[in-house]
């Protein structure tokens, strides 16, 4: 059981992040390969130019028409994401793990703004839940898988939070943190989580087909 | 409304009326054998990455609900989403393995067809750009390879394949409409001609079939503009003359294809610079964007100009004079087709603010128009849908009362019969008109000279 | 082009003014010109609801209150459909046929002018009708109509009847093919696309056999294979066999009688023609979407066009094979793999020598008409131009052009173009 745990506290860290990172880059090489093979066509209307406007109208916060008239939703997600990066990036519980790893580092956020940053993570994601049960067009399309994306997002962010404040059970609580955090970043290529690489590439096809055959805008 | 049933997971699921008698004789005939096979045909070999990545992709935030006008129209319920429809449809497929029930199909069919305009205004209120629009289609080919189309837009296809028009307008009645429009139009301007197969016109001028069989008069105001303002022009007497598109709206791409390729081909024959269309978006979008790229013209391989276009060349190059602007408040719709296809929605207003004195601005607009409920073939499924589709466009109506414009400009022949029936059924009092109408009311009767 | 040699070589120059045509009428429609470059006719209008056609400057001795389709003939006549009383005929330079119908259209002429075909309407029944002889048996509609070089005719017929928006009837297949007024046994959904072998006496073409499923008919005798869809097929020259292109797995590709032919899977392959004299075959094809190209005997030229190949004609001994294209916006020519200099608005339909060495063509830019011959734009601009013609021996081209109101008929000596 010590050996599994080890395992899991060690090397499984590393291959959870080779998984995600080598998944991405599969991922997107498999879509490109399949793009040539069976609809290459959309090469003669995809523009660099049209793509970037279409992503990067899209970025800007309250600039669609869409996050304007959802501006609740908007703010949260926007926040949200961003965060989703800032609080394990920047933690120092895990910098001092990488640095003891690879010896960098980089600069750390204030611990107790991180503790804070989370529980605004963590809000987001009971938003999210509670949007999923509240707003029907969302109940409509909502099925226990998407509760299950929330909960895979929630654990490592509540179980870091529960470990970084000993409330109890701390070694427990520490291994439940990195097997969530794991299972997480594992299941990014593999599951709807794809959308941090895939959504660009859809939005680009749609922009530039709005952009360079169309004539319009997309946002 | 339908009878709403409730399922073991909660979900509202409609209970579908048998609407359609095309639709039942279809379903009649199929096996389970048969819905499977094709389902899985469709949707394994006929699309590639961009369908896998939407079906991928899609977070089920609903925020394309916002952007639909058959959501809004129902007082938001979630099965008129976008993505709600795709869940209907789609996802149950992929689920099922193809393995779905008549009940489903006949539900399906009925979404697909006349609950979607595939305007893509969702496309444009997802945050990842997903082409709902396309899914529908992909529903709509199902559909047809099923032979469970509605009726009414299945004979129109049917009258594409057999004669290259939409509504098997003999090809002896096109010329002699041509010819009789000519002959009137001579009693208003001397010497007006409608020139038939002129080799090496500038332009060919193209129009749709309801406009021979029921509206001559539109080809009548157009050869007056055409005669007026100088245009080398020609139409063919052969078929190839109609520029519309109702196999695109079925899923009956190769008859979709067939329809672009005799267009284009007639244009090559007759050696002309570009082509000019009638007041129509559904067939821009064919002629532009869709039935070009199945034959494999990634774009279309002559310049294709719609009448707004054309007009506003008319106009700001002085061939056409006003006499005297049109005299009511007007408000403008924009086509889906040609403002969110293709960006002719400033244009439309520069025309309009040419024509008339006082024009007032509906909202959304330009990109984010709502559609007027008739296009992508829901008016074509016919008389069996006609109430829903009054129900399912109640947005449109407030947003035109709210203008309080006496006129409603609708620059497309989709929107202009939509509108009008919705104008009829909220009690609207607006008269609804092609720009055609507004030029040929207003122009200077006199014939173009260079320098004058 | 053997009858070339009896049109006049020698006169260098013959003109025909025909701006004074524009004073004697009251309106002037397009010209056309007779093959021989001898004579130049438009549809006139005399007076109102009056028409007549004006033969270098000579009229028809017959008016009439509508015509239209003004054709030259080989023979230096001309043919137009012409109404009286609101009954239509074609005449033959005044000379009108001596049936008359309710409409006629679609006027065409075989290659040595010996046969004429129309469609007809006679009571709202539909025929064709062949040098003044109307079909025996007339149907409910005629779309597809085509005139074999032997005289003999088909089309596309409605064998029975069809309520409006009777999809279950068109289900059944209400559709026949007709040669000379006799529609074949079998009916389909659709037919499209009818061509005849060289007898005459053959035809193929494709057929819609239900909603999804396409094939290639020959004689009533529907080949083995279904595809997904399917163009128009020809008979090779001097056999049997058809050819067509034919959709298969997402995939165009060339099939003769049921059997796979060309090796290759095309994005698109269309419009085959056939040389008599090599026995080769080329099509209009697309390997890349959005790119087009010939394909000879299965092997692609090395060049491409972003926009569309519309024409493909080989020369009389097949050593030439010229496309009409358009390339980045303009229309051109390729002339065995190579594309001409030029680009032109409008490219007009090529005239190659009978060995292939001269080409020429008129082109049009910015509204004037010019000759191009072998890749060289002659600089004179023109008003309007007809197809050139080639001397037998290649040393001179008929031009005919009209410029500043004056119809000149042109010999141009190849050397000094070139």
């Amino acid at each position: 059981m010590n050996a599994f745990i080890d395992f899991i506290m060690g090397p499984m860290v590393w291959i959870a992040f080779l998984i995600f990172i080598l998944g991405l880059i599969l991922k997107i090489v498999l879509i490109i390969k399949d793009v040539n093979a069976r609809e290459s066509y959309i090469y003669s209307y995809m523009t660099l130019k049209h793509s970037l406007r279409s992503i990067f109208a899209w970025l800007i916060p309250f600039f669609p028409q869409s996050t304007r008239q959802s501006p609740v939703f908007y703010s949260i997600s926007y926040i949200f994401h961003l965060l989703l990066f800032i609080v394990p990036i920047f933690l120092t519980s895990h910098i001092v793990l990488v640095n003891e790893a690879f010896q960098v580092s980089w600069i750390a956020l204030d611990d107790g703004l991180a503790d804070i940053l989370t529980v605004m993570v963590v809000l987001a994601l009971v938003f999210f839940t509670i949007r999923r049960v509240m707003v029907p067009e969302v109940k409509y399309l909502t099925s226990t898988k998407d509760y299950i994306l929330i909960l895979i997002v929630a654990l490592p962010f509540i179980t870091g939070f529960l470990a970084y404040h000993q409330f109890f059970l701390y070694r427990p609580m520490v291994i439940a943190h990195v097997i969530s955090g794991e299972i997480m970043l594992i299941l990014i290529p593999f599951s709807r989580f794809s959308h941090m690489i895939v959504a660009p590439l859809t939005r680009a096809y749609m922009g530039s087909e709005f952009g360079n055959v169309r004539h319009a805008k997309d946002w | 409304m339908p009878n709403e049933i409730k399922t073991k997971d909660d979900s509202p699921v409609v209970k579908e009326r048998k609407t359609d008698e095309a639709v039942e004789a279809g379903l009649a005939r199929l096996t389970p054998e048969r819905i499977k096979n094709t389902i899985n045909q469709v949707l394994q070999k006929e699309t590639g990455p961009r369908f896998k990545a939407y079906v991928e992709t899609c977070m089920h935030c609903g925020l394309c609900a916002e952007a639909c006008l058959y959501f809004l129209s129902n007082d938001r319920d979630p099965a008129f989403s976008p993505a709600g429809k795709v869940k209907q449809t789609i996802w149950e497929m992929l689920e099922k393995k193809g393995e779905v029930s008549i009940d489903f199909l006949r539900r399906a069919v009925h979404i697909a067809q006349t609950q979607c305009n595939v305007c893509k205004r969702c496309s444009m209120y997802c945050p990842f750009g997903i082409d709902i629009a396309y899914l529908m289609l992909l529903v709509r080919r199902i559909c047809h390879k099923l032979e469970i189309t509605p009726l009414y837009i299945q004979d129109t296809v049917n009258s594409h394949s057999a004669t290259m028009n939409q509504m098997w307008v003999k090809e002896d009645e096109w010329i002699d409409t041509l010819q009789w429009q000519e002959e009137d139009a001579r009693e208003e301007f001397e010497n007006l001609r409608i020139p038939l197969d002129k080799e090496g016109a500038d332009v060919m001028y193209s129009v749709i079939a309801p406009e021979p069989k029921f509206q001559a008069g539109l080809l009548y105001q157009a050869a007056t503009i055409m005669h007026a303002a100088g245009i080398n022009w020609t139409m063919p007497s052969s078929p190839g003359w109609d520029n519309s598109n109702m196999a695109m709206f079925t899923g009956d791409n190769e008859i979709s294809g067939r329809i672009a390729r005799t267009f284009y081909e007639t244009a090559a024959r007759l050696k002309v610079k570009r082509i000019v269309m009638g007041e129509c978006g559904h067939a821009f979008r064919s002629t532009y964007d869709v039935g070009n790229r199945w034959i494999g013209w990634a774009m279309p391989p002559f310049e294709v100009v719609h009448a707004l276009e054309f007009y506003h060349e008319l106009l700001t190059s002085g061939r056409i004079k006003i006499a005297q602007k049109f005299k009511k408040t007007v408000t403008l719709h924009d086509p889906c087709n040609v403002s969110r296809g293709r960006g002719l929605h400033d244009m439309a207003r520069e025309v309009t603010n040419m024509l008339c004195e006082s024009f007032i601005e509906m909202t959304p607009n330009r990109e984010h128009n709502f559609c007027c409920g008739a296009g992508g073939g829901v008016i074509n499924c016919g008389p069996p849908y006609k109430g829903e589709r009054m129900v399912n466009n109640r947005v449109k109506a407030e947003q035109l009362k709210a203008t309080g414009a006496e006129v409603l400009i609708a620059p497309c022949h989709n929107c202009h019969s939509g509108l009008e029936d919705i104008v009829h059924h909220y009690d609207l009092n607006m008269e609804v008109k092609f720009l055609g109408d507004i030029i040929y009311e207003t122009m200077e009767k006199k014939i173009y000279k260079p320098g004058e | 082009m053997e009858e070339n040699k009896s049109f006049d070589w020698s006169t260098d120059l013959k003109e025909v003014p025909v701006r004074e045509w524009e004073d004697r009428f009251v309106w002037v429609e397009e010209s056309h010109v007779s093959p021989d470059g001898e004579t130049i006719a438009s549809i006139v209008n005399v007076e109102e609801g009056v028409f007549t056609v004006c033969e270098n400057g000579e009229t028809w001795d017959n008016e009439y209150d509508k015509a239209w389709s003004l054709r030259p003939l080989p023979d230096g006549k001309f043919a137009a459909c012409v109404s009286s009383d609101e009954e239509w005929t074609l005449s033959i330079s005044g000379d009108e046929w001596e049936n008359w119908f309710d409409f006629i259209w679609d006027l065409q002429v075989n290659q040595d002018g010996s046969s004429l075909s129309l469609a007809i309407q006679k009571d709202m029944e539909y025929g064709m009708a062949v040098n003044d002889e109307p079909w025996g048996q007339m149907y409910g509609n005629i779309n597809e109509m085509v005139l074999s070089d032997t005289g003999s005719v088909a089309a596309v017929v409605q064998v029975s009847p069809m309520a409006q928006a009777d999809i279950e009837v068109f289900k059944q297949g209400i559709f026949s093919c007709a040669v000379n007024g006799k529609a074949i046994e079998k009916n389909f959904l659709n037919i499209w696309d009818i061509s005849f072998d060289s007898s005459g006496k053959n035809v193929a073409y494709g057929v819609r056999l239900d909603r999804t499923d396409y094939t290639i008919v020959v004689n009533d005798i529907a080949w083995d294979k279904k595809f997904q869809s399917v163009w128009k097929p020809v008979f090779l020259s001097g056999e049997d066999s058809v050819v067509a292109p034919v959709k298969e797995g997402g995939k165009w590709a060339l099939y003769k009688d049921g059997q796979p032919f060309w090796k290759t899977q095309y994005n698109q392959i269309w419009k085959m023609v056939v040389s008599e004299k090599t026995g080769n075959i080329a099509a209009i094809a697309s390997n890349k979407f959005g790119k087009w190209t010939i394909a000879q005997n299965d092997q692609p030229w090395n060049m491409t066009a972003d926009q569309m190949i519309s024409d493909l004609f080989y020369s009389k001994d097949g050593s030439t094979l010229v496309a009409v294209l358009k390339d980045k916006g303009f229309w051109t020519l390729a002339v065995n793999q190579k594309k001409w200099d030029l680009s032109a608005d409008k490219v007009f339909t090529p005239c190659i020598s009978s060995d292939g060495k001269v080409v020429c063509v008129v082109i049009e830019r910015q509204g004037q008409y010019f000759l191009a011959v072998n890749n060289i734009v002659i600089p004179n601009g023109y008003d309007f131009m007809a197809t050139p013609v080639i001397s037998p021996d290649n040393t001179k081209i008929l031009q005919k052009a009209v410029k500043d109101g004056v119809y000149q008929r042109l010999i141009m000596s190849t050397d000094k173009i070139l």
